[in-house]
Formats: structure tokens, sequence, C-alpha cells
């Protein structure tokens, strides 16, 4: 977070310190601004204007500590009395919470006003409070005490409630106070005699004072709409789960703090498999600390992943999710069955009915389980229709692991096997997915930015893209589309993924088909209705016509299940197109752009299509080259000289050169690296010249491996497939190659003996 | 979608940057130092277009060429194959041993010919080769 003052902000509530917190600096200085207004505006008028403000925020995306750290800057600014209070996560009754809403809320309220933080973290009794309070406090903070002991004593529970939930409003207009009110567990609540949330949202709402509510946005919400508070005047602040870089820079953060070794290979791994999720990142690194174990593979990332799943912490807390909605076990293994057995494609979706016929319980109580579990988004349910797709893969994780053990009864020797491998399969899938997405421009976001804008034509036909534009300069191919005729992109007013509109689609990966919905040219008509259906080829070639009719037909066939009348297709295939493939196109009246034309476009669309440098890996000290360039002659130069000093033959050092020059490009043209770079060593040893050639990022589907033994060099080409000889040329030129896929990359190790083997 | 015509009048904004000039019909290309995607593209754009103008044979040049990579070998490739569709003969010269390897393993030996300088390019192409297609290797 960032502070606009300069004082420094002491730890009194926040569990990270200020230093490590990360991220969340927009979102700070919302809340602080807000808070502020408790200070600025003369007293009175912010209960007529309106203070609310409202954290909707995702599960598991970190919004206490995110309130505690807002607290501890506002405590140190000294504008206005922060007060942070969070509904205790195990039950207690309404009144219960109620009542250590008022003792909190003058324990820091007196703990500002005396500027003695430490006061925060006591336990103390209300007559305590009163000798603590200062001598302008004084007699209201006795009032409240005096009228707290005669509601205590009554028989309205109501009344008691309201009264300590409104207490705040009896500060001193002069001094102020700002509540920050944690309703993360909220849910917890529902079934209390006296509504919580309703207390809570009337007692908030009718304050003078601005006030800060958050909690779970699908809970929050509808409990704002079920009081009938006037939204007119609540501001709303959307909280998510971590951006990916403040997911690294918090995992890089919290691994520090926990002592957990850590690289940025597992980095990124726990980023993504963990969602950018704080809570869970921190969760499992916490995990590593107590278990001692480093988080410095796939393989130990994956273990820890697995433990946790099955009888640590992540079990521990799905468990209390899953408790709290179904608290009868019977219910509860009905529950996990029917989330698991409508997890195949196409049976998604269950009714309300059949919730109920099997869980063979009453219709309000598959509503209250059911709301429990739309309001943590495990299920969408919209009281008519329940869809289990929801939830984090962490989630599902969980409960596929629960199905086995508890429903099918598998020996939990068996499933710890294989969600492991499960696990470590899919890790580098994972990453991958992270990387396809950074080192291109998002399909989804760059179609949406279309906007009626006019770009060359030329950026969607790579016929002539590839007849002007082959062998030219960047700089050139910019100044040179100009030149051409334009095309007019159409507004799109809506966009989506493919995979979520057919099943045929995912197998391609979620970022690489897209729909668009949108009106060509002006007026929003029948006629000038058209959606674009795109596509990106995953083809290190040129796409050839077979795989350009087949993407062809499929996006037809998507066109009629759908329904449009009137389509506009659109592949994307990173080296262009054959001559067949242009044909294919032709016939179907499609565009179709190389990756070059997609980042030209990208760029004229201001989208982002550099991919994000790791953080920390231009520090590295090996020898590195950046990706691209002609940078491969550096390698090249260097390697001779090795060569050159352990007096090997200039034949040989030119084979070693070449073999150099060919694992870069390699490097550079298979992998979507995430940091550009080519790792490099060359290792002298008694008789030979090992070279290792390493990089980040994933191999495209169709050279995952070294070619078939036996293929001849002049076959392939025969087989006018022109590229992709780079493997099989270093294997002829160097006396030993081995080609291995590490956690997150590829790395090729070659190696030349000085007299080379019989 | 831009037709050839409207294709090609963009491309002639752009200069291939490629050496070359003609002695009768056969057109000399020179390729750079290091033969790669961009070089040997140019190349290639240079051929194409000595061929378009009449060329009826062409020299590549190799002499300031010490490296050579496999997507520059493939473009290497594609001009034999345009040639051979224009009936234009394609002679390399002045490749050096290292190249001449390449060359070997990948099979353009036996589709170009090789010859030692550029000057006995063209006049071995005055009189064409019957029995080997390497002139002075």
């Amino acid at each position: 977070m960032n502070q606009e003052r300069s004082a420094p902000v002491r730890q009194i509530l926040g569990r990270v310190k200020r230093d490590e917190y990360v991220g969340r600096d927009a979102e700070s200085a919302r809340l602080i601004k807000h808070a502020l207004r408790s200070a600025q505006q003369p007293r009175g008028v912010a209960a007529q204007s309106g203070g609310g403000l409202l954290v909707l925020a995702a599960p598991l995306a970190g919004v206490s500590e995110f309130l505690r750290q807002g607290y501890d800057q506002l405590f140190s600014r000294r504008e206005v009395a922060p007060i942070y209070f969070a509904l205790p996560r195990t039950g207690v009754t309404a009144v219960s919470a109620a009542i250590e809403f008022l003792n909190t809320f003058l324990l820091q309220y007196l703990a500002y006003r005396r500027d003695e933080p430490a006061l925060c973290n006591l336990s103390l009794t209300l007559d305590d409070l009163i000798q603590l309070a200062p001598a302008a406090d004084l007699t209201w903070i006795e009032e409240v005490v005096e009228s707290y002991k005669r509601h205590r004593f009554g028989n309205n529970d109501s009344d008691l409630v309201r009264f300590c939930l409104t207490a705040p409003d009896r500060v001193p207009a002069q001094h102020g106070c700002f509540v920050m009110f944690d309703a993360v567990y909220l849910s917890n609540f529902a079934d209390t005699d006296v509504s919580l949330a309703s207390e809570i949202i009337r007692a908030l709402t009718a304050s003078r004072f601005s006030f800060t509510l958050a909690g779970l946005r699908r809970e929050v919400l509808a409990a704002v709409e079920r009081t009938g508070a006037n939204t007119d005047t609540l501001e709303i602040l959307r909280f998510e789960t971590l951006a990916e870089a403040d997911a690294r820079e918090l995992t890089t953060s919290a691994a520090r703090r926990f002592n957990v070794a850590l690289n940025d290979e597992t980095r990124d791994l726990l980023c993504q498999q963990l969602e950018g999720s704080p809570f869970l990142i921190v969760a499992l690194l916490q995990a590593a600390r107590d278990k001692s174990v480093s988080l410095d593979s796939y393989f130990s990332c994956e273990r820890l992943y697995v433990d946790e799943l099955m009888g640590g912490w992540l079990q521990r807390y799905f468990s209390a999710l899953l408790e709290q909605a179904a608290p009868e076990p019977e219910v509860r293994a009905a529950v996990i069955r029917l989330l698991c057995e409508a997890v195949p494609e196409g049976s998604r979706t269950a009714s309300f009915a059949a919730w109920r016929k099997r869980l063979r319980l009453a219709g309000p109580e598959v509503a209250v389980l059911l709301r429990t579990l739309h309001v943590q988004e495990l299920v969408n349910c919209d009281g008519e229709n329940v869809d289990v797709s929801g939830g984090s893969e962490v989630w599902k994780d969980y409960l596929r692991t629960r199905f086995r053990l508890d429903a099918l009864r598998e020996p939990r020797a068996l499933v710890v096997a294989d969600v492991m491998a499960a696990a470590l399969k899919r890790a580098p899938q994972s990453v991958a997915r992270r990387y396809r997405s950074a080192a291109s421009p998002r399909l989804r976001e760059l179609v949406g930015q279309f906007n009626s804008q006019r770009v060359p034509q030329a950026l969607f036909d790579y016929a002539s893209f590839s007849a002007s534009f082959t062998g030219a300069t960047d700089e050139e191919v910019q100044a040179g589309i100009e030149e051409g005729p334009e095309l007019q992109l159409p507004q799109v007013f809506h966009v989506s993924a493919g995979v979520s509109l057919s099943a045929e689609l995912q197998r391609f990966g979620e970022e690489n088909s897209v729909v668009a919905r949108a009106f060509e040219k002006a007026g929003y008509t029948d006629a000038s209705e058209v959606a674009w259906l795109v596509a990106r080829l995953d083809s290190k070639l040129a796409a050839d016509g077979l795989l350009v009719r087949e993407w062809c037909e499929r996006l037809r066939r998507l066109a009629q299940q759908l329904g449009f009348l009137r389509t506009q297709f659109w592949l994307i295939s990173n080296e262009g197109f054959d001559e067949d493939a242009l044909h294919v196109l032709r016939e179907f009246a499609a565009y179709g752009s190389s990756q070059q034309q997609l980042d030209l476009l990208s760029a004229r669309l201001n989208e982002r299509v550099t991919p994000e440098p790791s953080a920390g890996a231009a520090e590295e000290f090996e020898l590195v080259l950046p990706m691209g360039s002609d940078n491969e002659l550096l390698a090249a130069t260097a390697v001779e000289q090795v060569a050159r000093r352990f007096q090997f033959s200039p034949e040989a050092i030119n084979q070693i050169k070449t073999a150099v020059v060919e694992a870069c490009i390699n490097a550079s043209e298979h992998s979507l690296s995430p940091d550009r770079k080519i790792y490099q060593r060359f290792r002298v040893e008694n008789d030979k010249l090992v070279i290792t050639i390493a990089s980040r990022g994933i191999v495209p589907a169709n050279i995952q491996g070294p070619p078939a033994a036996g293929k001849g060099l002049e076959q392939e080409r025969q087989r006018d497939q022109r590229r992709g000889w780079g493997l099989e040329l270093i294997m002829t030129l160097m006396d030993e190659v081995e080609f291995e896929r590490v956690d997150e990359g590829t790395s090729l190790r070659m190696t030349k003996y000085r007299r080379r083997r019989s | 979608m831009l037709t050839r015509a409207e294709g090609k009048h963009l491309g002639e904004a752009i200069k291939s940057n490629v050496r070359s000039h003609c002695v009768g019909t056969t057109a000399v290309v020179y390729a750079s130092d290091y033969l790669n995607k961009l070089t040997g593209e140019r190349i290639e754009r240079e051929c194409k277009k000595q061929l378009d103008s009449g060329a009826r044979a062409l020299v590549i040049d190799f002499s300031d060429t010490e490296l050579v990579n496999s997507i520059g070998i493939s473009i290497l490739l594609g001009i034999i194959d345009i040639a051979e569709k224009s009936g234009a003969l394609v002679v390399f010269s002045d490749v050096n041993d290292e190249t001449v390897q390449l060359f070997e393993m990948l099979g353009l030996t036996r589709h170009v010919v090789l010859a030692k300088d550029e000057q006995e390019a063209i006049s071995g192409l005055a009189t064409p080769p019957t029995q080997s297609h390497i002139i002075g290797h």
C-alpha cells in the first residue's frame, strides 16, 4: 500500500509488516480517502451525503488483512479514529457478536484517543474502559456503559444488538470515527434470531460518520438489498484476488518472511495454481515453514500441496466450509457426491428440485445449504438451477479427493498417489497457460478494443502482408502498411471465450478462441450485426490447408449451433499460412494473420504486446542472452573462444558454433518464454566441451521432442517442411545431445569431444 | 483482402538492402555475413525480383558469409525451387568449407552448383557442367 503521508505506520492490527504487505495500492488509496471524509467533512453532513464504502470481496482475496492494514495506516495518520471489527469465525449469537463489537469499538477508540495502540490487543471490562477514558470523552462513554447495562438486562435482544451497533454514533462530532466492519463471516449469523446483517447495515447507513462494510461480494450485496438501504449513497470497491505481478511479489515476500526456499519457476507455479489468492499463497508458505520444506521444484511444491489437501490446512479450511453448509455428515456426503458427479461435461447444472430430492431435505434447508455454497462461490445458484462449475481449482481438487475417499471408499494411498500424479502433470500446463497468455496479446481484450477503429487491411490479410513485407524490418513494415487500404473494425459489444460456448474448443485452451458479437459500421440493425469467431492456431510452421480447413469447419459448426446469421472468421497462426491454407481462407472469406500482424494490430489498438519480464531475472549472473536481435551470434562468438582455448579443431569449432546458434534459435522460437532469455553454460571437462542451453517457457505441441529416429533431413525436405531442422542438425554436428524438459522450460545439453569417439 | 497488385505496391517502398548486379542474363546476389531468416528473406526477395526481370541464372555469392543457420538454409531451398520453376540455374559461389558441409547435410548440394568464386560461377554458367555439379571444389 502507498501512504500519502510520510508518518511511519505502526503495526497494530496488521499481521503482515507494513513493508511486506504487497499490492492493493489503489484499493488502499480509496479506503483512506473514504475514511478521511469523517475527519474532513463538517460534522453531521456525513449521514446526509452518505459515507458508506462497500468492499465487495472475492473469496480468499485477503480483505481482512487489507482492512487491518488500513486500520494501522489510519491510526498513524491521527486524523480520524479507526475502528476495525471482524465478525467472529466460529458461531456465536448475534447478541454476543454485537456486545463484542461494542467492546472493540470502545477499546480501539480509547487506544486512538490516548495514542496507545497496545490497548487494542488487551482484554478489558467496560469499567476498565471508563477508567481509561480521557476527560473529554468520559461523559459519553459512561452514558454508553450505563445504557448498555440497562439493555443487557432487558428482554429485547434486538434492542441490545441495535444499541451496541449504533454506539459509534455517540462519539462527539468533533472527534469522529471511522468504522471498518469486516463481515466476511456474516453467513455464520444467517440463522440467528436477530437478523444481524440487517442490523449492521441499518446501523452503519444511519450513522453520522463514514464507514466501510466489507464481506463476500455475493453476500454483502444481497444483504444490502434485503435491508432496503439507500444504495445511492454507497460507494463500491471491488476487491479481487491479486493481479499476477502482485501475486508474484507477495509469494516472494512471504517466502522470505517464512524462510522458505523458492525459485522463479516455483513462485510462478504457486501464483498460477493458487489463482492469485493471498490467503492460499500465504497458507501454503506457512505450511512449508512449519514442515521445513523447501519449495524449489515443482515436485516439492506439489507434494506439499497434496499433503495440505489431504490432511493439512487446505483440507481443514474446505472441510470447515462444507461443515458450515451441511453440518450433518450424511448430508455432507450427499453434497460431495452431487458436486462431484455433476462435474462431467454437459451436466454441470442441476435443478433445485433435483438437489432437494437427492439430499432428502426440505426446501428451506436446501436453500440455506446452497446459499452458503453460493456465497463462497463454490456453486452458482439462481434459486432454480445449481451450476457446480464454480470454485477454484484447489476447491475442485479437494472435492475430488473427498469424493474418492468418502463416497467411493478408495484406499487413501491410491488417492494420494493419483492426486500427486495429477498435480505434477498439471503443473507445467498451468504455468504454460500463463506463459501463453503473457507472451501474446489476449485475444478477448484485443477484440474487445476494436471499437469501430480503422486499421490497415493488410493486418488481416496474410497473403498480401507476406507478399509485401517478407524480409522487411519492423520499421519498414510499420511505414509500409500505412500506404494500403484500411479496414473498419466492427463495434464489439460482447466478447466471450470460445470455450464458454463450445465444449469442443476446450481442448485448445481457454485463451485461444474468442466469439465476439458486434455491429458493423453505423446503426444497430439485423443487417449490420455480425459475429466474429477468432481462433489462434498452435503451430510452429506456417499453417497448412488441412489445419485451416479443420478450423474453418469447426467455427462454421459453432456459428450454426449458436444461430449466428452473419459471421466473420479470423484465424491467427504464428508463422502465417501456406498457399493451400490461403485458398481455404479465401473459400471461407476468412481473415488470416500471423503473429507479427497480430502484434502490429495489438500495438495499434493500444494493447499490451510485450511479455512482462519476470522480476529479478535481470539480476541473474550467468551467461544469459536476451532472445532475438541475432544474439545467437554472441553465443557463437563466446563458445568459439572457449573451444579455441581448449584446442578444438577449426572444423569442430565451426560445428559447435552452428549447433549453439541452432540451439539459441530453437530456444527463441519454440518457447513462450516469460523472461525472453537464453541461459547458457559452457563446461570444459577432460576431453569434452559440454554446452547447456536452457530457456524458460513451453514447447508447442508439434515439437515436443527430438525427431523420430531414422527420419532423414532429406526426407524432411521432401515433406516440404523446411523449418524445424535445428534439433536434428545439432544432433548431426555434436557428439551427444540430450533434450530435456525441465520443470518449467527446456534444456538442451550438447557435448563435443575433442577427439571424436568412434 | 488486398489484391496482389496492391500488395506489390506496398512492397515497393521497402528496400531489400541486398547487393546485386547483372552480367548478361545472370544475376549475382551477395549474401551477408550471417545468413538467417531476415537476410535470407532479403536474398529471396532480390532473387525473385531478378527472375521477374528476366534473369536466366542466379549466382548467390557467399564470400562475406561466415555463418549460416537452418532457417537461412530453408530459405535458400525456397529460392532453388523458385528458380527451378522459372527454368533458371542457381550457382552458389565462394562458400566456405563449413558451410558447404552444412549444405551437404541438408541436401542443398544436390540441387545447386557450387563454384569457387563469382568469376568461375559466371564462366561456368556460360559452359554448363556436364559431369559434376561442383565447379572448382
